[in-house]
């Protein structure tokens, strides 16, 4: 939870730092609510990048949601559609983990869709609470203490301690090589690229060492803790 | 600005389209195919390493000049693997960045 406070002041900042007017952050916050998808949203914004590029490059980072759409599809089965939807929109990346986890524990439709309400609800409120509180401040931010740097920051806070198998770290790393390889792309493609590629080469990486053993080489293929 | 609010306003439509999928598709017991499920969680991974070198390593398409940048991150990614803990590294980064302009790095 503090995290999403954080996050969303520096989103709010961000958008007012990139010459957006201030009303922009609470909006994307409470319509898009996906904070990573919305920093890159202003980056290629930034950028100059085509609407098309912008919305695209948003939605492959956002297309994770997918998979927690796909293990909540089993816990929110005995729900009124009204609910499904709701609780659709209240999806975050810390409430689906906390749903699907929680759920075996709320065996009662009712109670579970109200239990699955009271923690996402507040991570949605906190995040556009945060993001305005951010636009807000940001005209007050000092250009010296280059605010720019939370992008970075945020992004390696997240991801680096969720890095723990061989095919996420191949992901990372493929992306990190496309993106610097394709600089000279315009309109932030090269995020896109970077993303796209990353997924598709990754997607090939065994899980641990044994998985596909036929086409490694032994001496070459990590040791990996299962 | 007209751009930016389109811009969001689409990918917001987009983005409740694909939380919706799942439990609008697989609600009677089918499931996600494993290649799917495996190409859905390295998006998180490729997605954020890609907005960190373009924003780190990167400035407007060109090479960042080595700085507090680089060394800043550096440590948040060390505190981010030793601890493995967000709160750790926001706070290890920020910190050191900061330390890093007073110093005039």
């Amino acid at each position: 939870m503090p995290g999403s406070v954080v996050f969303g002041l520096a989103f709010g900042a961000l958008v007012v730092e990139a010459g957006l007017p201030a009303w922009l952050a609470p909006y994307a916050s409470s319509t898009v609510t996906a904070g990573a998808s919305q920093i890159a949203i202003v980056e290629a914004l930034r950028q100059n990048a085509p609407m098309l590029i912008a919305v695209a490059t948003a939605l492959v980072i956002n297309a994770r949601l997918a998979l927690y759409s796909a293990s909540l599809a089993p816990v929110f089965a005995a729900f009124p559609r009204r609910w499904k939807l709701i609780l659709a929109y209240l999806m975050t990346d810390q409430s689906a983990a906390v749903s699907v986890l929680e759920a075996p524990r709320w065996p009662d439709p009712v109670r579970r869709r109200w239990f699955i309400l009271g923690v996402s609800g507040p991570f949605v409120a906190v995040w556009i609470a945060g993001t305005a509180a951010g636009a807000a401040l940001g005209p007050v931010i000092p250009e010296e203490w280059q605010i720019g740097f939370i992008v970075p920051l945020m992004f390696i806070a997240v991801m680096v301690p969720a890095l723990r198998d061989w095919p996420a770290i191949a992901a990372a790393g493929i992306a990190t090589a496309v993106v610097l390889l394709l600089k000279d792309l315009p309109f932030g493609l090269n995020v896109l690229c970077g993303a796209l590629l990353g997924i598709a080469i990754a997607a090939f990486v065994p899980e641990r060492k044994g998985t596909s053993a036929a086409d490694i080489d032994p001496d070459t293929s990590p040791e990996v803790p299962s | 600005m007209m751009t930016a609010f389109w811009v969001f306003t689409l990918a917001a439509i987009g983005t409740y389209l694909i939380r919706l999928s799942g439990i609008a598709i697989l609600g009677d017991g089918r499931e996600l195919s494993p290649r799917v499920r495996k190409a859905l969680t390295l998006v998180a991974p490729a997605a954020m390493a890609a907005i960190i070198a373009n924003a780190l390593l990167l400035d407007a398409g060109q090479w960042r000049e080595f700085g507090a940048w680089h060394v800043a991150a550096a440590v948040a990614v060390g505190v981010a693997l030793w601890k493995r803990s967000m709160g750790w590294t926001l706070v290890a980064g920020a910190g050191a960045f900061a330390v890093l302009l007073l110093l005039g790095f």
